[in-house]
């Protein structure tokens, strides 16, 4: 199945709930809805005391938001991630961000065993990687604490401006 | 209205446009050059990685411009559009092209590879044809990329290395990462001849561009010191400073018109921020849009005069579409288990691995068979941190996370380092694999989009393989693991070329041998669309050759008008 039918299967299937629209304005609200969610789950794949910047540290949740709303991320993509936020929160009944840090697994390790569930977790991880090792300019890195920690740097001269134009 | 009049106008300022660009401006004439993107210049280069190799930032949006992609699977062909799989055919469209973003690795095509039907003979299911030139007549634009665009290299005589008529590169190679000691002596251990790879990469500072500042980022980026020979580096910007040339970036051409059968008239363009339509005029018309988006103008450009495209008289645009065949492969090498170099070398950052085999160019071993081989590049695996942790995320089939994918990624980034080869071997024309439009399909300026049937030959997965073999028994002795190969039919869309070969024939070529469209007088097309077969080496240093030669045809073309 390619890439694009996934996504808009998503749409009519049990797992991944329709959203209202796909206009901007109702997505963000769906966000919003979720944007907890998401960020627990961000939280828990980047965890404090490891070598990495955690993700409430870095606050990683606002670069995923800049970013599935920036004109050039895919449109599909973002309604992908909502989808699959809101089949994670009415799963657990909007409850999954207090739940502990091994309930928390379970549970992601059981969403991971369907194939939307496994692509959604997925997505959350690349968007949360891009959040912490990008570019000082996208600002969940300012400090480089990341790169770091990888003992790496991003190459010169650094981004001023995001995405080139700003 | 009035439409502006230039004694030529050029579509596409990658390699192939601004090559004539520059030449016919330095010898007095007027030149529009037309690039659908945006003019970045030398100071807007950053190493972003999110913006230049994560997103379509300088790239259209697959939803408002995309191609069609054509496989064959079990008989059947399977189409899909590129705004469905992110297979994207773009490839850098800004002011200078895809040029501005190449690693610039640097190979001129063998002698032999002017003539490989007469040398080879024919191999079933394939339409090799030998060019109607010879290395003889491309050697000198050779040279003279050399010092116009700046080739850094240390020669290194080799049999399959082609002749040149100047000793040397006219830049001392680039610094290099202590890596190739043990490159070196592990090829020597086994009989092979290490090859420093020319770059087309500044090693030393010249009067209006700074020489490389090794930033560890190169190929998939602009260049900010000026040190890589992008067309817009080398050529546009010292074009821009006679005065001639008139540079019209965000255009986008969707036709050629004319009132004849024999010449174009004016080019119907579209301001891409604007979406102001106009037409530009000119006594020549070179079309350079990049292999596959030229077929397509050409196509799209079919009038009462030429119903079934322009050069089109005989069923020829579009056919006979190519690729770089071969493929990649990788090892890992660890500080742990590191010879004859120490930790903190390997783990350097800036410096290249620069390095080459053309042992199996050509092979003819008893064992082995008599063919055309290929060649071997070897280098570091790209530095960009975001896709390289990616890379990093699964374990057994699962996603890794917390403590786990922390400490995994720590130990990668740190500990070791990944080296890459890359096999470039002849992807042979067939009559399977050509570019056509899709009628159905239109972009948002309500063209057609070019569809692309991709089929790789037989032949060519086995000669990949057998290079990809050589290539594993080298990082097996420098002491690399995790060694692993991918040769396949799947091409590299930055190395797309053929579809309106040149040759003597009209009835089996789109351009005759200075490429200029059999059946029109003042069209002439410059990119990689003219080549007939691709050698076994990366196509930019022939692009360029081939675009000043058939530039100086220009430029006689025009004094005589």
């Amino acid at each position: 199945m390619h890439r694009r039918h996934f996504l808009i299967l998503g749409s009519v299937s049990t797992l991944l709930p329709a959203l209202p629209s796909s206009h901007p304005a109702s997505q963000k609200l769906a966000f919003s809805r979720v944007r907890e969610t998401i960020f627990a789950v961000q939280k828990h794949m980047f965890p404090p005391h490891t070598s990495l910047p955690s993700a409430q540290e870095v606050n990683t949740i606002a670069f995923l938001e800049e970013t599935i709303f920036h004109p050039s991320y895919d449109k599909d993509i973002r309604a992908f991630v909502i989808r699959g936020a809101h089949a994670l929160h009415q799963k657990e009944k909007g409850r999954f961000h207090i739940y502990t840090s091994e309930k928390k697994e379970q549970v992601l390790r059981r969403y991971e065993e369907s194939e939307k569930g496994r692509m959604w977790l997925s997505r959350i991880m690349i968007l949360s990687l891009e959040a912490l090792l990008s570019a000082p300019v996208y600002g969940c890195n300012p400090a480089k604490a990341a790169w770091h920690a990888l003992q790496r740097n991003g190459g010169m001269p650094e981004p001023t401006k995001k995405y080139i134009y700003g | 209205m009035n439409i502006p009049m230039y004694d030529a106008v050029i579509i596409g300022s990658g390699a192939g446009g601004a090559s004539v660009a520059y030449t016919l401006t330095k010898a007095g004439f007027h030149v529009a050059l037309l690039e659908k993107g945006d003019f970045l210049k030398r100071s807007d280069f950053s190493k972003d990685e999110l913006a230049y190799c994560r997103r379509n930032i300088i790239t259209p949006d697959l939803f408002n411009e995309y191609h069609i992609i054509a496989q064959e699977k079990n008989a059947h062909w399977v189409e899909t559009p590129t705004y469905e799989s992110g297979w994207s055919f773009w490839n850098g469209n800004i002011v200078g092209g895809s040029s501005n973003l190449m690693s610039g690795m640097f190979h001129r095509m063998h002698p032999d590879d002017f003539h490989l039907l007469q040398k080879y003979g024919p191999i079933e299911g394939a339409n090799i044809v030998d060019w109607p030139i010879t290395y003889e007549v491309l050697e000198p634009y050779y040279t003279k990329v050399e010092s116009l665009i700046g080739v850094s290299g240390k020669f290194i005589p080799h049999p399959f290395e082609p002749p040149r008529s100047h000793p040397d590169y006219p830049f001392p190679p680039t610094k290099e990462n202590g890596i190739v000691t043990l490159f070196d002596k592990s090829c020597r251990s086994l009989k092979m001849t290490p090859l420093v790879t020319p770059r087309a990469i500044l090693s030393q500072d010249t009067s209006d561009r700074n020489a490389c500042y090794y930033s560890n980022y190169c190929g998939s980026y602009g260049c900010s010191s000026g040190a890589k020979g992008s067309a817009r580096e080398a050529l546009i910007v010292p074009a821009l400073s006679t005065g001639k040339l008139t540079l019209l970036s965000h255009t986008h051409v969707t036709q050629l018109f004319s009132s004849t059968k024999e010449r174009i008239e004016t080019a119907q363009c579209i301001n891409t921020v604007t979406k102001k339509r106009f037409s530009i005029s000119g006594r020549i018309f070179i079309v350079a849009a990049q292999a596959h988006e030229s077929v397509r103008l050409l196509f799209n450009s079919a009038s009462r005069f030429h119903p079934d495209g322009l050069g089109n008289t005989h069923g020829q645009l579009g056919k006979n579409l190519i690729f770089s065949g071969g493929g990649a492969g990788e090892g890992v090498l660890h500080t742990r288990t590191l010879q004859d170099i120490s930790p903190q070398i390997l783990m350097q950052p800036g410096y290249f691995f620069n390095r080459s085999l053309l042992d199996w160019y050509y092979v003819d071993e008893w064992w082995d068979g008599y063919f055309k081989g290929g060649l071997i590049e070897f280098m570091f695996s790209h530095a960009n941190i975001i896709s390289q942790a990616l890379r990093h995320t699964y374990h057994d089939g699962r996603l890794q996370w917390g403590e786990a994918l922390a400490t995994r990624l720590q130990k990668t980034f740190t500990q070791q380092r990944a080296i890459r080869f890359e096999v470039f071997n002849d992807w042979l024309p067939t009559d399977k694999c050509f570019i056509q439009t899709a009628p159905n399909h239109k972009d948002i300026y309500g063209m057609p989009v070019g569809k692309l049937h991709i089929w790789g030959h037989s032949h060519d997965m086995k000669v990949g393989n057998y290079l990809a073999q050589k290539a594993t028994q080298i990082l097996e002795a420098m002491g690399a693991e995790y060694i692993y190969s991918d040769i396949s039919a799947t091409p590299a869309p930055n190395l797309i070329a053929g579809g309106c070969r040149f040759g003597n024939d009209p009835r089996t070529s789109v351009l005759d041998p200075n490429c200029r469209v059999h059946d029109i007088e003042n069209l002439y097309v410059t990119d990689a669309s003219f080549m007939p077969t691709g050698g076994s080496v990366p196509y930019t240093w022939t692009i360029y050759a081939n675009a000043l030669r058939v530039a100086d045809k220009i430029v006689a073309h025009l004094h005589d008008l």
